[in-house]
């Protein structure tokens, strides 16, 4: 047995107690000192599993049956405790909540020290030095609470950095990020590569798998799919199988026929810019700079959307929501929203961007009429919203909070929808009605009798949705609504919200994932710092960088890569028809343009 | 909204040990304790109003208003009503305040007062980890302990845990704050229940991950030293030792009491 590996999984087959089907089904594995290695797959795959293994929380923590051999560095893991293996094996979570313990960063990155009985001098050398290691000299001092999301997940990796582990085991540490904070999660993973730690990263998406020496696809417990990142990223039709959302530049260059896997959009720009010709339909070829000459007579007028909204007076008849120059501070604090005026149509579907911190999920709630405004007034229907009687306001607007586990709390399915329409004082005959209504509408008519709380958290994030539905809102404002669900969830909440919308449902999303933004949302809102930058259609924001730049916004990959041949596609199959056509049907026509 | 009282500062009670602070915390109750005549409590409460001042505690102490005027009214007015002996200051037989008891009251007041500023100047300048320390110094189980510093640092998350229930649940048309008072209790349950399920998935993550940075992993451990003594610890803790040494001669010495005459 070669014992250089860091890492060695021979055959390892679990089964979780009270389960039938194993979660992991003869997984084997080598990891070489120094290698990152990403696991990628759906949810409920046995990713977690997978990892959890490696330190003994399987079996000490989740009990099961365990067959097959776990290999440390040479060493074969048996009886060891977790806490035994803690400076060999960090494990980093998805919930950076429930990892950090302390009341300041300080006592946060000396908690384990102490337990490992780190002597006060080494103690003192490497908090400054994992402190500085991932950005946070100087916040010694501060409440863990008060960091951004970001942050924290950097404070929990430097608390295990400082137990100074071989190995760095980290289970979906994005998932829970807005886009900056994954930023800071990718470059400190980079630094990290550079200095030599062996890395094991879970996710369900493949942003960070490029910069791996390994990617490893499961699903159903077993490994489908592992190599390269060269190898398996370009597998499109796989990794769509198993339930893996593609970069848009490997299925840019699938469908152009283009070799290569490029690391980002710089790379793929230099690829498409330098080597292929860009093919087009009637079988003849243009040079790239041809082509590129083309694209950029093709430039669409795309802003029909505007910078620092300034609103149109309340036009008749009254639109749906009006929020007039509204203000909202928090006690002792600087204002979370800042004179934002808004109008809301009937029909519309708008995507509410922003980072975290920058007044989106303030404003949302001040639609919904969860918050009030300190200064200026809202409007439902020209009737301000604080004279809306609550039973009232349920059935015209409702918000699906971001984890559905803060309003599920009935033991059955059917008891979780039937308790709104209970409180609108309903006739049985009615709930019956809505409850069936609701649960065909989000796929869980076959469930009512299960447990909430036992559901995936993709079925609790639909379940949450339906108990809105069955007050039959008008308008439906979701916050997050495809934050930690894999990419075939994801999809399946989006058609839902489509489904609804085409009904006549407005639908109102807060979201961090371009993608879903450019591919469903009509109209775009951007905050930044508690003011409304942007108001209007998604693709003219993406065509000022400058804009974007300021509010921290990141374009989809594959609008980044078009804006350098002059144009702003939202989809692959946008840029794709762009550059087979030379007429860019299509460029000018999403609805709401066609509408103001 | 802020549950703890602790202000983030660099003052010279900050500095002080923790050790320092829970035994002087411990001595000044020890002196105020023993005197009965306001008087002689007095010196004590300007003292402490001058540590908090110094160590800029005062939002404090403006926090706590309300339950400041509460325990200062009332102390004074049922001691004075219900202490019984002594000479009377009225002669309506329904209002059977005497000197002694007035004084009595008053007293106990201030005394009460005292203690309540006393704890609120050590919260607003004691972190919940430097008082865990302190106590692990003075010999209590280190998993007592931690146990008390997690209670501390998770009982915020579920405060606002609830207020997010309680807004997801208003979606729904239930409005938690009206209705009779049976039926508003039901509203709570539905509100803890989430909170509750949240609190237990939380716990069993908190585990692994304390478990995984080397909690109980039977090893011996060491303890960050958070504030090295200085002489200003040794200061401080003679003074307060002093004062109280002076107190309690004092009070052995008959001084500081209500004697009733009659």
């Amino acid at each position: 047995m070669d014992s250089t590996d860091a890492i060695r999984l021979d055959q390892v087959s679990f089964t979780y107690t009270d389960a039938i089907t194993p979660a992991l089904r003869g997984v084997s594995l080598q990891i070489r000192p120094g290698e990152m290695i990403v696991i990628i797959g759906a949810s409920g795959v046995g990713k977690s599993t997978l990892v959890k293994c490696l330190n003994r929380v399987i079996p000490a923590f989740q009990t099961g049956q365990l067959t097959g051999e776990v290999r440390l560095f040479g060493r074969r893991l048996v009886h060891e405790k977790v806490g035994e293996l803690a400076g060999t094996v960090g494990m980093v979570f998805q919930d950076f909540e429930a990892q950090l313990f302390a009341t300041t960063v300080r006592d946060e990155i000396i908690f384990g020290m102490e337990q490992l009985a780190v002597e006060q001098v080494e103690m003192q050398r490497r908090l400054d030095e994992v402190l500085s290691q991932v950005g946070l000299s100087g916040y010694e001092s501060r409440d863990p609470t008060t960091l951004s999301g970001g942050q924290k997940q950097r404070l929990a990796i430097a608390a295990l950095l400082a137990l100074q582990p071989q190995v760095l085991v980290l289970d979906e540490p994005t998932t829970d990020l807005d886009p900056q904070g994954r930023q800071e999660i990718f470059a400190l993973l980079g630094q990290m590569r550079v200095a030599g730690h062996t890395l094991v990263l879970v996710e369900h998406e493949l942003a960070a798998a490029v910069a791996a020496d390994q990617v490893v696809l499961l699903s159903a417990g077993e490994i489908v799919a592992s190599g390269s990142p060269g190898q398996i990223l370009p597998q499109i039709e796989t990794l769509e199988r198993y339930g893996v959302r593609p970069r848009d530049v490997d299925r840019l260059f699938k469908t152009l026929g283009v070799d290569g896997c490029p690391r980002d959009v710089e790379e793929a720009m230099q690829v498409l810019g330098a080597l292929a010709p860009l093919r087009q339909t009637g079988g003849e070829r243009t040079s790239p700079r041809e082509g590129r000459q083309q694209l950029f007579m093709l430039r669409p007028a795309t802003n029909s959307g505007q910078a620092l909204s300034r609103h149109e007076p309340v036009v008749n008849p009254p639109p749906l929501l009006h929020l007039q120059s509204i203000t909202h501070v928090y006690p002792g604090d600087s204002p979370a929203v800042c004179d934002v005026t808004l109008s809301i149509a009937e029909g519309e579907f708008i995507a509410l961007l922003g980072q975290n911190g920058s007044g989106k999920t303030t404003l949302a709630k001040h639609l919904s009429g969860l918050l009030a405004p300190t200064q200026g007034q809202v409007f439902l229907r020209g009737q301000e919203l604080r004279q809306v009687p609550l039973h009232k306001l349920a059935q015209e607007v409702s918000y699906v909070f971001q984890n559905p586990d803060h309003q599920l709390f009935a033991d059955t399915v059917e008891e979780e929808v039937a308790f709104g329409p209970h409180n609108l004082g309903l006739r049985t005959a009615e709930v019956e009605v809505r409850v069936h209504e609701a649960l065909a509408a989000v796929g869980l008519s076959t469930m009512r009798e299960h447990d909430p709380f036992l559901l995936g958290r993709g079925e609790r994030q639909r379940l949450a949705v339906a108990a809105l539905l069955a007050l039959r809102p008008r308008v439906l404002i979701l916050d997050e609504p495809t934050t930690g669900l894999d990419y075939l969830e994801q999809r399946r909440m989006m058609e839902l919200l489509r489904r609804l919308h085409r009904e006549g449902r407005t639908i109102i999303i807060i979201t961090h994932v371009p993608w879903v933004a450019a591919e469903y949302a009509e109209r775009a809102l951007l905050m930044a710092q508690g003011r409304l930058l942007w108001d209007g259609p998604l693709r003219g924001l993406c065509s000022q960088s400058d804009l974007c730049a300021r509010a921290s916004f990141r374009p989809p990959d594959i609008t980044l890569l078009g804006l350098r041949f002059g144009l702003t596609p939202l989809s692959v199959e946008e840029f794709v028809g762009w550059v087979n056509s030379k007429s860019p049907v299509g460029a000018h026509s999403t609805p709401y343009e066609n509408r103001s | 909204m802020p549950l703890f009282f602790y202000l983030d500062r660099q003052s010279f009670v900050h500095r002080r040990h923790p050790l320092v602070k829970v035994l002087a915390l411990l001595l000044f109750f020890v002196a105020a304790f023993v005197m009965e005549q306001p008087l002689f409590i007095l010196p004590l409460s300007v003292g402490i109003g001058a540590l908090i001042l110094l160590s800029g505690s005062t939002p404090t102490l403006y926090r706590l208003r309300i339950l400041f005027v509460f325990v200062g009214v009332f102390t004074t007015l049922i001691w004075s009503f219900f202490y019984g002996r002594g000479t009377r200051l009225t002669t309506l037989p329904f209002l059977p305040v005497t000197r002694e008891g007035l004084l009595f009251g008053l007293g106990m007041a201030t005394k009460l007062s005292t203690f309540l500023a006393t704890g609120a100047l050590f919260l607003s300048t004691t972190r919940i980890e430097e008082f865990a320390y302190a106590f692990t110094l003075l010999g209590l189980p280190y998993r007592i302990s931690f146990t008390l510093t997690l209670a501390f640092r998770l009982v915020p998350l579920f405060v606002e845990a609830a207020f997010t229930v309680i807004q997801a649940q208003r979606c729904r048309g239930l409005d938690i704050h009206s209705g009779p008072l049976w039926q508003r209790l039901r509203h709570y349950v539905l509100v803890l229940i989430p909170v509750f399920m949240g609190a237990l998935r939380r716990a069993d993550q908190m585990a692994i991950a304390l478990e995984v940075r080397g909690f109980n992993s039977g090893r011996s451990r060491t303890s960050y030293q958070r504030a090295p003594w200085q002489m200003g610890d040794v200061l401080a803790l003679l003074t307060v030792l002093g004062v109280t040494v002076i107190y309690v001669s004092l009070w052995r010495a008959g001084y500081g009491r209500i004697s009733v005459t009659n």
